[in-house]
């Protein structure tokens, strides 16, 4: 989810030569919202479809070649990398993403080369990660046990980080640390897999019994100091329509991860359903500044302010609603209405 | 102009829009991934060499290898199938087939039973089970081959449930069960799945290794249909393995005598967190002339029993890399082959895993360190179907070792709502392209390898000594498959058998290096492999171009020898400290 978002953001970086047809903004706003919903096929559909609308829009390349690499189509994902790069310029996103792909590819000396100049500046949290599993492929392992400490320290609750750390102190004959992070390695992997079965168990039940019982079972989902299980949980309750219960956990979790786009945009969601407009303008607000391209929470925060009546402040957010979807016939609908009042006045 | 739209009806329209939805997982009992095959690049254009025939029917091999009702499986222990044994029973030097059998839970069905087919030497076998003694049905599930009392004929042992049997081989074409005679009865029922000889301290004698999958009772377990959690992709299915009860595998000391004393404890084998062992093979991984064994573990951590030398065992699985993918996360591990797919002169490993999932590709780095080269290696491109048995082989005789699978649903009623995960489906073929990379080819090597099954156990051999390698394949309530390979190009290659004398009869536990012009490839003698299964054990080298080639044997009692300038297209015998004994040109 972070590396989807600072894509999002990566986008705005690139976009020195933003070619705004309606058209292209449609089908990256879709592509964006598809690739949320985790369906990269179709994503690249939409994202093919603005490149092909803009070829010289660096953005739809770098969209498209993000979602390539998702869908493991590495050689196209590359060619559409290095296009961003001819129209662009070099970046820090580009670097990162070829230096990935190289390490797909198994060429760990440019991998290194790529993933080490941007190791300061790295504009993913897993940039450490790739670089020292880059460095133990090409059997510097001393090197790799560096970056890969680093990233374990970056990313202390990520199962993969801690495994292949153990594994690099195994192949360096340093045992009592492999064995030391092998130990956390699978502490981390029951707990992840712990999580797994109570989202699994907390959504049945919420499917399966009434919510006096469902709640029994989704109180186990309940850690005070988990921002993305309590999002999880958050959101299962949101989906079974009891945004009163939903409530409470996503608070929680924005109290503890205030860059959580994600729980930003459901505690925004619950409280519109609510029909707690006032409360969910702020959290719809910071969703929309940490994900300008989302579809969803700018249209929602448009409707909220549009709802509050404060229509001065809808209309361009419902403008911008607008540009990501242009097929949403009640949005341009309300468009109209409000630039013919603005133009009464 | 369009109608005025108040902000209530708006609100309406925009109030569906709603939460990130989550994809919340199915908790099918299996772990997979979940992941799309990557796409696949443009096909190399490379001639293939090998065309497989299916002539199991024209060789004699007709009966069907019953395991549970045909078109649906209630209990887990009538979707997991079992192994197919090549062995020389009867020292001929022609390779015989023996099939295991499942039953149904309804009770005894007429013909169901162990098959043994004996080669009559001109592409055709006859049935000779109940000759030999061996007419039994029940649910067996693995099979390892080996000369245990070191009498110069091959016994077989079989994994099953509720019990698992040994026969010993009387030397004369009939077999004893000796089962309780040597000590290997266990109280109680126990799904004995993947078992293996192995001469773990170097005494000369077979010692037997034998994974457990998990407890299971049919008046325990509930059948498909009963239990609303066992459910795959909307479709209720049969329970586990995950919600049921893992097993702990079991090793056993040969005491020479013909009799076995349980060192599962004393060995450190036993002290392994329980888990869903399948396929369990053994083999010097790190050189240092003791074997390893390797359990494939179904959704929990495979295993990796590192031997210490002394009599015990360390399981160094998560250190080793073999016990989880890259991503530091367990597979359904079915089968495990065994081979030197990047001729590095070390011993590599292929375990295969569910659908939606890779087969994990493990390359050996030395020092008991394997990095999972799958993505990299081009793997990728197939995670359509449940993967079992498998091998790292050299089919088309270019010398470079390719790999093979068998494919087959354990749910089959999956296929109604969903066709695209269908009952039966193709094997699975990648040639190795020489460079790290493979290729799947679907198409350019003979039509029995699209034909679809859902199959189980394989192994390799060459049944008809024509100098390739062909493929025996289990079924699930079908007839078995025999692809016979038909290779062309004119390949060179090179058969070696060994004999122990020190070293157990079997030679099982020994290492072959051989050097054939630019490459050194290592291959070690296996009492099991695949998926429960058990191949020829005359290895066999494709040797391209290279008409002669350099043999280094490595014996397990730790004696080397070493063969210059053996000439290409024979099988040659080395007898342990005797040297080469025997040579034959196949065909001529």
């Amino acid at each position: 989810m972070m590396r989807m978002v600072a894509a999002l953001m990566a986008v705005v970086l690139v976009s020195g030569a933003t070619a705004q047809q309606s058209g292209v903004e449609a089908h990256l706003g879709r592509g964006t919202q598809l690739m949320q919903d985790n369906l990269f096929e179709a994503a690249a559909g939409e994202f093919e479809q603005a490149v092909a609308a803009s070829p010289k829009d660096p953005r739809a390349h770098y969209q498209f070649a993000v979602c390539l690499l998702a869908l493991g189509r590495n050689d196209e994902a590359r060619s559409q990398f290095e296009q961003v790069q001819k129209l662009a310029g070099d970046s820090p996103y580009l670097e990162y993403y070829l230096g990935r792909l190289d390490l797909l590819s198994n060429d760990y000396a440019s991998a290194i080369k790529r993933l080490g100049s941007v190791a300061d500046k790295s504009p993913f949290p897993d940039g450490d990660f790739h670089l020292g599993v880059a460095y133990v492929s090409s059997g510097d392992v001393a090197d790799g046990i560096k970056w890969l400490e680093r990233a374990a320290k970056q990313s202390p609750n990520d199962y993969r980080v801690h495994y292949r750390l153990g594994r690099a102190y195994s192949s360096a004959g340093r045992d009592q640390e492999a064995a030391r992070e092998l130990e956390l390695y699978a502490r981390l992997r029951d707990e992840h897999k712990n999580k797994e079965k109570d989202v699994r168990d907390c959504a049945g039940a919420l499917q399966t019994q009434p919510l006096p019982a469902a709640r029994e079972v989704c109180r186990r989902m309940f850690d005070p100091n988990d921002p993305e299980k309590l999002t999880l949980l958050g959101q299962l309750y949101g989906d079974a329509g009891a945004f009163d219960d939903a409530l409470n956990p996503l608070k929680r979790a924005v109290q503890l991860d205030p860059k959580s786009f994600d729980a930003w945009h459901n505690l925004g969601v619950t409280y519109f359903r609510l029909q707690r407009y006032a409360e969910a303008r702020q959290p719809l607000e910071t969703a929309v500044q940490l994900r300008p391209e989302f579809y969803g929470s700018v249209v929602l925060l448009g409707a909220t302010l549009y709802m509050l009546g404060d229509d001065a402040a809808a209309l361009p957010v419902l403008e911008q609603a607008h540009r990501l979807n242009p097929s949403d016939a009640q949005t341009t609908q309300v468009l109209e209405q409000l630039r013919a009042k603005q133009q009464r006045k | 102009m369009a109608p005025f739209l108040n902000r209530r009806e708006f609100l309406a329209g925009v109030a569906a829009m709603s939460m990130g939805g989550i994809a919340v997982a199915q908790d099918s009992g299996m772990a997979t991934r979940g992941i799309k095959p990557q796409p696949r690049g443009k096909p190399s254009g490379l001639p293939f060499h090998a065309r497989f025939t299916d002539v199991a029917a024209q060789a004699g091999l007709r009966a069907p290898i019953i395991y549970g009702p045909p078109d649906r499986m209630d209990y887990i222990l009538e979707s997991m199938g079992c192994g197919v044994a090549f062995l020389d029973y009867d020292n001929d030097g022609w390779l015989d087939i023996f099939l295991l059998s499942g039953t149904r839970r309804e009770g005894p069905v007429e013909g169901a039973t162990n098959r043994l087919y004996k080669n009559n030497r001109d592409g055709t076998f006859s049935d000779v089970t109940a000759k030999a003694g061996l007419v039994r049905q029940g649910w067996a599930c693995g099979v390892t081959v080996g000369d245990f009392n070191n009498d110069g004929f091959d016994d077989i042992f079989i994994s099953g449930w509720p019990q698992n049997i040994l026969y010993r081989n009387n030397g004369d074409c009939t077999f004893t069960d000796v089962t309780e005679k040597a000590g290997l009865l266990h109280s109680g029922k126990r799904w004995g799945t993947g078992c293996t000889w192995v001469d773990y301290d170097r005494d000369g004698r077979l010692d037997l290794f034998v994974s457990n999958y998990l407890v299971f009772d049919f008046d325990k377990i509930p059948p498909a249909g009963k239990d609303p959690r066992c459910d795959y992709k909307g479709v209720p299915v049969n329970c586990g393995p995950r919600g049921l009860v893992p097993e702990r595998p079991m090793l056993y000391h040969n005491n020479g005598d013909g009799t076995f004393t349980d060192v599962t404890a004393r060995s450190g084998v036993g002290a392994v967190p329980a888990g869903f062992g399948l396929t369990a093979v053994a083999a010097d991984l790190d050189t240092d002339g003791w074997q390893e064994i390797y359990v494939a573990c179904d959704s929990t951590p495979s295993l990796l029993f590192h031997n210490r030398g002394d009599g015990t065992f360390a399981e160094l699985g998560l250190q080793s890399g073999l016990a989880v993918n890259e991503d530091g996360s367990e597979q359904a591990g079915m089968g495990i082959a065994i081979g030197d797919f990047d001729l590095d002169g070390r011993l590599d490993a292929l375990k295969t895993h569910f659908a939606e999932d890779t087969v994990a590709l493990y390359r050996n780095t030395g020092h008991l360190g394997f990095d999972d080269v799958t993505m990299r290696s081009g793997l990728g491109v197939e995670t359509r179907y449940v993967s079992w048995g498998d091998g790292i082989v050299d089919l088309d005789n270019d010398g470079l070792p390719d790999l093979f699978w068998v494919t087959g649903s354990v749910f089959p009623e999956v296929e109604r709502k969903h066709p695209e995960f269908p009952h039966k489906s193709p094997r699975i073929l990648f040639r190795n392209l020489g460079n790290g990379r493979f290729e799947e080819l679907l198409d350019e090597a003979g039509p029995a390898l699209a034909e679809p099954h859902a199959s189980r156990g394989v192994a390799f051999g060459d049944f008809d000594n024509d100098g390739d390698l062909d493929i025996l394949i289990m079924n699930m309530n079908e007839p078995p498959s025999l692809l016979r390979n038909d290779v062309s190009g004119g390949g060179h290659w090179l058969k070696v058998k060994l004999a122990g004398t020190r070293s157990n009869k079997s030679a099982i536990g020994s290492v072959v290096t051989v050097t054939y012009g630019e490459h050194r490839q290592v291959q070690a003698v296996m009492a099991a492999s695949s998926y429960l299964s058990c191949g020829d054990r005359r290895l066999h080298f494709g040797l391209g171009k290279a008409e002669t080639a350099e043999i280094e044997i490595a014996w397990p009692t730790g004696v080397r020898e070493s063969f210059k300038a053996i000439p290409s297209n024979q099988l040659i015998t080395v007898k342990e400290g005797a040297g080469i004994v025997a040579r034959e040109r196949f065909g001529a």
